[in-house]
């Protein structure tokens, strides 16, 4: 199927791509990767007048800026899965960037792309939104910080505006042991849209201590990825143990909403998020030096 | 309209003039003649388009002809040399990884992008680096042997004398 007709520019900075997509009064589309947006045009569901690339825009993949992770929105799923700067504690973003797609989804997919996509499935929100992400967006008239936390409105669904581009993903680095984990059931290796996902954090107060901060997403299983914040506060406070790991789980399925479609049904998923936040509860843990 | 881009193709740079809305895949097959990459589902999911982009595969399918610009791309035309097939090439047909061939352009270019970065991949990495390339025919174990064997020639023929 041939793409309908469209102007093409790729300007050469921020501020000249904010005002071509101010100028364009919402008829605009920002191509980063392209293998969503593409693909949405060629169906016809989405018909932009320009479509304005922001390749020129983009930055190194990752740097640390005062103790914060800075992922630019550009940095491509195969850059960011093999990135030494995510293989310790920020392990678990890399795990989402892998599980999307293929090497050559990979190669081109951006990071921006798949949250400003917005879809319930997204391998990259359910880590970044357990790492307290928040997203730099630019327009012409203004720039904001957003929390990730708050981003996600429904599927395809955030608040980012029309003329808005996001820049780049801030993390602060956690102190004390921290410990993340992603992981997502598929009915193959790869190539796979998410049937549910998880992704915990734990950060403890000394090696092998207490609780002191723990976050768990899940995916496909509601409109948007799911923070399951009684299960996080469950584990607060306290030694983690195979009974608090079992309670947290459960808690955190108790909250999900998922529905059927082709990939599962609804009480199939809820059965296996459950299994799945406690193996990520179990690896996150273990990573944060927990359990030895 | 249509606007000038400039690439290097298989190593020649090349100027064609493309629709803003021309797929890599479509500038490549229909302006340039090159019509090894295929169309499969046009969607990024079978890998029949696979090219290598700056050394990386990618589907041309969903790559627009104008991001290519200033890039380097290399398709499965550019793969023999003088008149000889190329390592991986003469790997498939030994190792009957070919059948209907409508798979073959993609697998050869995941490949090549694998042993450049690996020159001695286990079978789990063969696989994955192949996880996109959809293949009805051959069930992929004659197309892993392939692989696994062309790595083999190659760091034979690495090997200073």
């Amino acid at each position: 199927m041939p793409l309908p007709r469209f102007e093409f520019c790729e300007p050469d900075s921020i501020a000249q791509a904010c005002r071509l997509l101010a100028e364009s009064d919402g008829s605009a589309a920002v191509l980063a990767g392209g293998t969503d947006l593409v693909v949405k045009m060629k169906r016809g569901t989405i018909k932009p007048d320009l479509v304005v690339s922001i390749a020129r825009l983009r930055g190194s993949p990752i740097r640390t800026d005062n103790g914060k992770l800075i992922i630019d929105s550009q940095a491509t799923m195969a850059e960011l899965g093999s990135h030494p700067d995510l293989r310790g504690t920020f392990a678990s973003i890399a795990e989402g960037a892998l599980a999307v797609g293929s090497p050559q989804i990979r190669n081109r997919a951006t990071v921006g792309g798949n949250l400003v996509s917005a879809r319930p499935c997204a391998d990259t929100a359910p880590p970044l939104l357990c790492w307290g992400a928040r997203l730099n967006l630019r327009s012409a008239e203004r720039e904001r910080a957003l929390e990730l936390n708050d981003f996600f409105q429904g599927p395809g669904e955030t608040l980012i505006r029309p003329g808005e581009i996001l820049i780049s993903i801030e993390i602060d680095r956690p102190a004390g042991p921290t410990g993340g984990a992603f992981l997502k059931l598929i009915r193959r290796a790869t190539l796979e849209i998410t049937i549910v996902s998880a992704a915990a954090t734990i950060v403890l107060d000394e090696p092998d201590g207490i609780v002191r901060n723990a976050r768990i997403v899940m995916g496909s299983v509601a409109p948007v990825p799911l923070r399951a914040r009684a299960a996080e506060d469950a584990l607060c406070g306290e030694r983690v143990s195979g009974s608090s790991i079992d309670r947290a789980a459960a808690v955190a399925a108790s909250v999900a909403q998922p529905i059927d479609d082709l990939r599962g049904g609804a009480g199939y998923r809820r059965e296996m998020v459950e299994v799945l936040v406690r193996r990520a509860l179990v690896l996150a843990h273990a990573r944060a030096g927990g359990g030895r | 309209v249509k606007e000038l881009i400039r690439l290097r193709v298989n190593g020649a740079d090349v100027e064609v003039a493309v629709r803003p809305n021309a797929t890599l895949l479509e500038t490549l097959r229909d302006d340039l003649g090159l019509t090894g990459a295929k169309k499969g589902c046009g969607e990024g999911d079978c890998g029949a388009c696979t090219v290598l982009l700056d050394g990386l595969p990618v589907s041309s399918c969903l790559v627009l002809a104008m991001q290519a610009h200033g890039h380097d791309i290399l398709t499965v035309e550019g793969l023999a040399e003088n008149g000889q097939l190329h390592p991986i090439q003469q790997a498939f047909v030994e190792a009957g990884g070919v059948q209907c061939g409508f798979c073959t352009p993609g697998m050869l270019m995941s490949a090549k992008s694998l042993l450049d970065s690996n020159p001695a991949p286990d079978d789990m990495q063969i696989r994955e680096a192949i996880a996109g390339n959809l293949c009805r025919c051959t069930g992929y174990q004659k197309i892993v042997e392939a692989i696994r064997s062309a790595a083999e020639t190659l760091r034979r023929h690495r090997r200073p004398a």
